[in-house]
């Protein structure tokens, strides 16, 4: 259900919540009244009641015969009263007590019509007068008071019920807003997090099915625009690449150009001097050639390696073999520089899914780096471990080297960067950090000047899928 | 015979060597340097009749190599090897600084028929 329908049902509920209880209120307060009508009308019963027992005691005492016939006009003004308010009364005190009262009345009126015929004075009639009298008062003032009690009671419970009724609705309401806007914070904090990794140039999106509300609209937004950011990113790298072919061009015929030259004034020596050369020396010259050839071959493979990212091949792979292949690769390098590579391998370490020659290509890329940042004699170190928080197999590559410059380690990774002059075409690191994103993995620097560098790069590990069942036949 | 002795300053160490092994066949005396800082050092200490520099190096670069030499021997000719001509050393050379220069790849007869007319300027 979205949000905006929540909060309409969970409104709408409290409203009708509100109007039950006014129903219920009302109802009471009618039967309130109901019963106050009564009350008003037996106060005048149990008034004429009163007057018919004084001129009962007139009759007696003193003989009164105008006496009976004002017992009698009371009775029938009474009886009218009762038969024109018995719809009233009836609802008050119920049918029965109604009937019980009208035969209290007619009882007493049967009495009062026998003793005003035969003009009887006896104090038998005057004990049955008496007596039908007092019942009828008595029953009388018996219903009022009972009546009265229950006005209090239903006042009084009336009172209890609006107050657990507001409470429920408002804890009802409470829960209700508290329920709805942790939902809201939940999917905000999602958004929060997905916008804090896109800032730092991650374009994750939120995981997870998302919630069928407008939060879920707003996630699955988020989500695109990361998808789309990561594919407007992918095409202006392209786009830088091409825009910067210029540069390259530049870069690269400079690049070029040094073992070009060496080249040729070895060929010419060669030509100029081949009688006087020796046969080792001209064996010397030709390999120097070699060499020089060699490194031309080699700018031209980062060069391609640059322009056109190959599709990876994926190994399940032990990431501490294709570090001690990447080092046979490099022995010579590091030898002349007279540094000898500390390693710090993890043993047991967790495969990974890999294409060897392009992470080969990295390590590389990495060692190349911190021997130019070292100089002869500095200390290399390679470690390997296993992140179980993150399910990430790390390596570590550290040097002791002069170190990067914090204004230069942001843009360390970019294409073209280089703060080594005309020894670096700037691309090494930024195809490193190419390849293992293509990895699903990361790479990152710390690094402080004069103390060294250390490349932390982090693969996630390679889970086995789990072997379907085959099928029979 | 009097032996000139000129130095060769380039961080690729070819440069130097070829440049020398052809140099010394003709009776020159060739010292080699493969930085700026090295070079700067000798020449405190030694005069050399002729300096070819490559412009481009890490740390102290040919133009600073120049002005080194116009400070400590001022009539020393200087020779620019660059591997990427530019303007910077063309104007130096117009404004007579720079005896000659040279893009990569250097031709290493006419090289060593610029120092010779650097020297009979010279002398």
């Amino acid at each position: 259900m979205k949000i905006e329908q929540k909060i309409v049902v969970s409104i709408t509920f409290n409203l009708g919540l509100i109007l039950l209880i006014g129903l219920f209120s009302l109802q009471d307060l009618n039967l309130v009244l109901t019963k106050l009508r009564f009350t008003a009308i037996a106060d005048e019963l149990n008034a004429s009641f009163l007057e018919m027992r004084l001129s009962e005691k007139n009759y007696f005492l003193y003989q009164d015969a105008a006496a009976l016939e004002e017992i009698h006009g009371n009775l029938e003004r009474t009886m009218s009263s009762i038969d024109s308010a018995s719809a009233d009364i009836a609802s008050a005190i119920g049918n029965q007590n109604l009937k019980t009262l009208k035969v209290y009345v007619n009882g007493y009126a049967t009495v009062v019509e026998e003793v005003r015929a035969s003009r009887l004075r006896g104090s038998d009639a005057q004990d049955r007068l008496r007596r039908e009298g007092r019942q009828l008062k008595d029953f009388s003032e018996y219903v009022t008071r009972a009546e009265r009690d229950r006005v209090q009671g239903i006042i009084s419970s009336s009172k209890r019920f609006f107050f657990f009724s507001f409470g429920a609705v408002f804890l009802l309401a409470l829960g209700v807003s508290h329920f709805i806007s942790q939902k809201i914070l939940r999917s905000l904090r999602a958004i929060e997090t997905v916008a804090k990794a896109i800032s730092a140039g991650n374009f994750d999106t939120v995981a997870g099915e998302l919630p069928h509300d407008e939060m879920g609209t707003v996630l699955q937004a988020v989500n695109s625009m990361s998808e789309e950011l990561k594919n407007r990113e992918e095409a202006l790298i392209q786009s830088k690449k091409l825009a910067s072919i210029g540069i390259l061009t530049a870069g690269v015929a400079h690049e070029l150009t040094n073992p070009l030259n060496n080249i040729s004034m070895i060929a010419q020596n060669y030509a100029e001097y081949y009688d006087q050369l020796s046969r080792e020396q001209r064996i010397d010259l030709m390999s120097q050639v070699d060499g020089q050839a060699h490194r031309i071959e080699e700018i031209v493979r980062n060069l391609l390696d640059f322009s056109k990212p190959k599709e990876a091949n994926l190994e399940v792979s032990d990431i501490n073999e294709t570090i001690r292949t990447a080092l046979r690769l490099i022995r010579n390098t590091l030898e002349i520089s007279n540094i000898e590579p500390k390693l710090a391998l993890a043993e047991g370490l967790p495969p990974t899914l890999i294409d060897q020659h392009q992470i080969e290509q990295v390590f590389l890329n990495l060692v190349v780096n911190a021997v130019q940042a070292m100089g002869p004699g500095g200390t290399l170190t390679i470690a390997t471990g296993f992140d179980a928080v993150d399910d990430q197999v790390r390596v570590e590559v550290t040097d002791t080297g002069r170190g990067i410059a914090p204004e230069h380690l942001p843009h360390i990774f970019d294409p073209f960067f280089s703060t080594k002059g005309v020894e670096g075409t700037g691309l090494g690191l930024s195809v490193s950090y190419g390849i293992i994103r293509n990895h699903q993995g990361s790479i990152k620097v710390r690094s402080a000047i004069g103390v060294g560098t250390t490349f932390v790069i982090e693969l996630p590990r390679y889970h086995e899928p789990p072997r379907a069942e085959k099928a029979g036949g | 015979m009097e032996q000139h002795r000129v130095m060769i300053i380039d961080d690729e160490r070819i440069v130097g060597d070829m440049a020398k092994m052809s140099l010394e066949q003709d009776g020159y005396l060739v010292e080699t340097f493969l930085n700026g800082e090295a070079a700067l050092t000798r020449l405190g200490q030694e005069r050399f009749d002729v300096v070819v520099t490559d412009l481009k190096m890490k740390g102290i670069d040919g133009m600073q190599v120049l002005k080194a030499v116009k400070t400590l021997h001022p009539g020393t000719p200087v020779i620019m090897i660059t591997a990427f001509a530019n303007l910077d050393t063309a104007i130096a050379a117009l404004r007579g600084e720079v005896h000659d220069f040279f893009p990569k790849p250097v031709k290493i007869k006419e090289l060593k028929a610029s120092i010779g007319r650097a020297l009979e300027k010279r002398a």
